[in-house]
C-alpha cells in the first residue's frame, strides 16, 4: 500500500445536527493516516469544517465516535485539554483567531495554556516565528499586518503548541500564489518532522500534487477516498462532488490519447514530472 | 485616532520601558493639576511638546493639529468662567450694563480663566505624550503591573484588537454599498446606514462566537494568559524623569506661593 495503515484520528459514523436543525454530518467515517498529508475536498457546506471541529473536541457528535491514537475521546475537561494539545486547528479567517494586538503575545497564548514555564513558552514562540518566517513581525501590531501575514501568525499560533496533528481549514484561500506556496512549503517541512497534516481546499491541483491521501465530502457524507491518482480518475465521484479534474491529469490523458507519451505509467504528480516525461518521450 | 495609534508604534520612544513613560506622564499630570501657578502649566505644556516633537520624533505639524482639537472646547469652557455677571460694577475691567447689572470680565475671573486654560492644556499634553509614545499593548501591560483586575485587562485587550476588525469590516460594507449607489441620496443613505449598523452587529456577534471557538481550540480555560513583553529599564531615563518632575514640583511650590509668603489658597 502507498501509506502505512496506522490511523491517528478516526471518525466513526459521525452524525451532527446544529441547534438550528441543519444536519451537517450524516454518518461520516474517516481514518486519517498518521504522519501523512491528507486533503479534504468538497463543495461549500459539505461538512469539512464541521468534521474538523469534531476532531478537536469543540463539537460533540449527536451520534458516533471520534478516536484519537486508538482511544475513544471522552468529553471531560482534562481529556479535551490533552486532545487539543495534540490536535491543533488553524481557522480559515485569521481575524477571528487573532485576539491580541501583539504578535508575540498572540502566539504565546496556546503554549501558556499548556502550563509550560515562561522561558519554555518564549522558546516555543521564537521557534514558531522562525518556522513561519515572521520573526520580523514580532513588534508589529496585529492590525498593521496584511492578510497573508495574519495567516502566517495564525499558523504560528498553533505550531507553538507543537501538536502531533495540524488541521488547517482552507489554508490557501484568498492568498496570492507566492504566499500560498510559502504556506505549503511550511506544511511540507512540518510534515517531515512527523506531524500529521489535514487540510481542506477547493484547489484540486493543489490537493492532487500535494496530498498523500484524499477524502471527498459531499452533503455531510464522505463520498469517496483514496490516494490522489485514484480519486481523480474516478469520474462519477468527481461529478457527484462537483470537482474538476486536475489539469495535470487532463493534459496527461490527452497526451496519452495522442500517443505522445508512454501510456503505461501512472499520471505525473507535478509540472516538472510532466515536462520531463514529454521531453523523454520517443 | 488611527494616526495616533500609528505614531505610537513608530515613534522613537516606542521601545522605552512603558513604566518609565507611564510614570513620566502621570506624575507630571498630577503635578500640573495640583500646582496653582501659571508658570508650571506653561512649562509642562512646552516640556511635553518638546519631548514629543524632539525626543519621540512626532512631526510638529501633526502635534499642533492634535493640540488644536481640544481648543474649541477649551475656549468655550474658559469663556464662561472669564465672563461674570454682577450688580457690583466697580470690580469689572470691562463690561456692559444691562438694567443696572454688569456683564463683563473681572480681574479675578480673567486670571482664573487663563490659569485654567493652561492647566488644561498642560494636562492634555501629558496625555498626548502617553498616547503618542506608548502603544496600547504597553499601556495595558503597565495596568497589569498595577494589579488592575484581569477582567478589565482582558476586555481592554479584546476591545482594542477588535476595534480595528470592526473598522475594517465597516469599511468593506461601506465600499460595497456605495459601489451600488447606496449613498446616492439622503433617503438611500439613511437606509444603507441602518443596514450597515445591523450588519455590523450580526457580524460582530458571529465573530465573537467564532473567537470563542478558536480560543477553545487552543485550550482556553477562562483566562487570556499571554507572555509579558520584555523591556529593559534605563537608569538614565528613570533619573531624568525623577529630575524633571522634582524640578517641576519645586517650580510649582515656588511660583504657586507656598514657598514664598503664604500664598492665596
Amino acid at each position: 500500500m502507498f501509506f502505512l495503515p496506522e490511523v491517528i484520528l478516526e471518525a466513526r459514523d459521525i452524525e451532527f445536527e446544529y441547534p438550528d436543525g441543519t444536519k451537517a454530518l450524516r454518518g461520516v467515517s474517516m481514518g486519517i493516516p498518521k504522519g501523512k498529508k491528507t486533503a479534504v475536498l468538497g463543495p461549500n457546506g459539505a461538512g469539512k469544517t464541521t468534521i474538523f471541529l469534531h476532531f478537536n473536541g469543540i463539537l460533540k457528535p449527536t451520534k458516533g465516535k471520534i478516536r484519537f491514537a486508538g482511544r475513544d475521546i471522552c468529553y471531560s475537561h482534562a481529556f479535551l485539554l490533552e486532545l487539543r494539545k495534540n490536535v491543533g486547528i488553524v481557522f480559515q479567517d485569521p481575524d477571528t483567531q487573532l485576539f491580541s494586538a501583539s504578535v508575540l503575545q498572540e502566539i504565546s497564548f496556546g503554549p501558556l495554556n499548556l502550563g509550560l514555564s515562561r522561558e519554555n513558552v518564549l522558546r516555543r514562540v521564537n521557534q514558531a516565528m522562525a518556522a513561519t518566517e515572521i520573526v520580523e513581525l514580532k513588534d508589529r501590531p496585529t492590525h498593521f499586518l496584511s492578510y497573508g501575514q495574519k495567516k502566517l501568525v495564525s499558523i504560528a499560533d498553533i505550531l507553538a503548541m507543537q501538536p502531533t496533528v495540524l488541521i488547517c481549514d482552507e489554508p490557501t484561500a484568498w492568498l496570492d500564489p507566492g504566499n500560498a506556496a510559502r504556506i505549503m512549503d511550511l506544511f511540507d517541512r512540518i510534515n517531515q518532522e512527523g506531524v500529521t497534516i489535514i487540510f481542506s481546499t477547493h484547489d484540486v491541483d493543489l490537493a492532487y500534487s500535494w496530498a498523500d491521501y484524499i477524502f471527498v465530502m459531499n452533503q455531510g457524507l464522505v463520498a469517496g477516498e483514496g490516494i490522489p491518482e485514484e480519486v481523480f480518475q474516478n469520474e462519477s465521484l468527481l461529478k457527484e462532488a462537483d470537482l474538476n479534474k486536475p489539469w495535470l491529469i487532463d493534459v496527461y490523458d490527452e497526451l496519452k490519447r495522442k500517443r505522445w507519451v508512454v501510456a503505461d505509467m501512472p499520471p505525473p504528480k507535478t509540472r516538472q514530472e510532466l515536462m520531463s516525461r514529454i521531453s523523454n518521450s520517443p | 485616532m488611527l494616526r495616533i495609534d500609528q505614531y505610537a508604534y513608530s515613534n522613537r520612544l516606542r521601545f522605552t520601558h512603558p513604566v518609565e513613560k507611564f510614570a513620566f506622564a502621570v506624575i507630571t499630570l498630577i503635578i500640573g493639576l495640583a500646582a496653582s501657578s501659571l508658570i508650571t502649566s506653561l512649562v509642562i505644556t512646552l516640556l511635553m511638546a518638546g519631548v514629543v516633537i524632539l525626543r519621540a520624533g512626532i512631526p510638529m505639524r501633526f502635534y499642533l493639529k492634535l493640540m488644536s482639537i481640544p481648543m474649541s472646547f477649551l475656549i468655550l469652557g474658559v469663556l464662561t468662567i472669564a465672563v461674570s455677571f454682577s450688580g457690583e460694577p466697580f470690580s469689572f475691567l470691562w463690561g456692559v450694563k444691562i438694567w443696572g447689572f454688569t456683564l463683563g470680565v473681572t480681574a479675578g475671573g480673567l486670571q482664573t480663566a487663563v490659569n485654567l486654560f493652561w492647566k488644561s492644556l498642560g494636562a492634555i499634553s501629558c496625555l498626548y505624550f502617553l498616547s503618542l509614545t506608548t502603544p496600547m499593548v504597553q499601556i495595558i501591560s503597565v495596568l497589569k503591573r498595577l494589579k488592575v483586575p484581569s477582567l478589565f485587562i482582558e476586555l481592554m485587550n479584546l476591545i482594542y484588537r477588535y476595534i480595528f476588525v470592526l473598522i475594517e469590516t465597516a469599511d468593506k460594507v461601506y465600499i460595497s454599498q456605495s459601489s451600488r449607489c447606496g449613498y446616492a441620496s439622503i433617503k438611500t443613505s439613511y437606509y444603507s446606514m441602518a443596514q450597515l449598523a445591523s450588519n455590523l452587529f450580526t457580524k460582530s456577534y458571529h465573530n465573537s462566537q467564532m473567537l470563542y471557538t478558536t480560543l477553545m481550540a487552543r485550550c482556553y480555560r477562562g483566562e487570556l494568559n499571554v507572555l509579558e513583553l520584555p523591556y529593559a529599564f534605563s537608569k538614565k531615563n528613570v533619573a531624568l524623569v525623577a529630575f524633571i518632575d522634582l524640578g517641576l514640583v519645586i517650580l510649582a511650590l515656588w511660583t504657586g506661593g507656598v514657598l514664598s509668603a503664604g500664598g492665596h489658597s
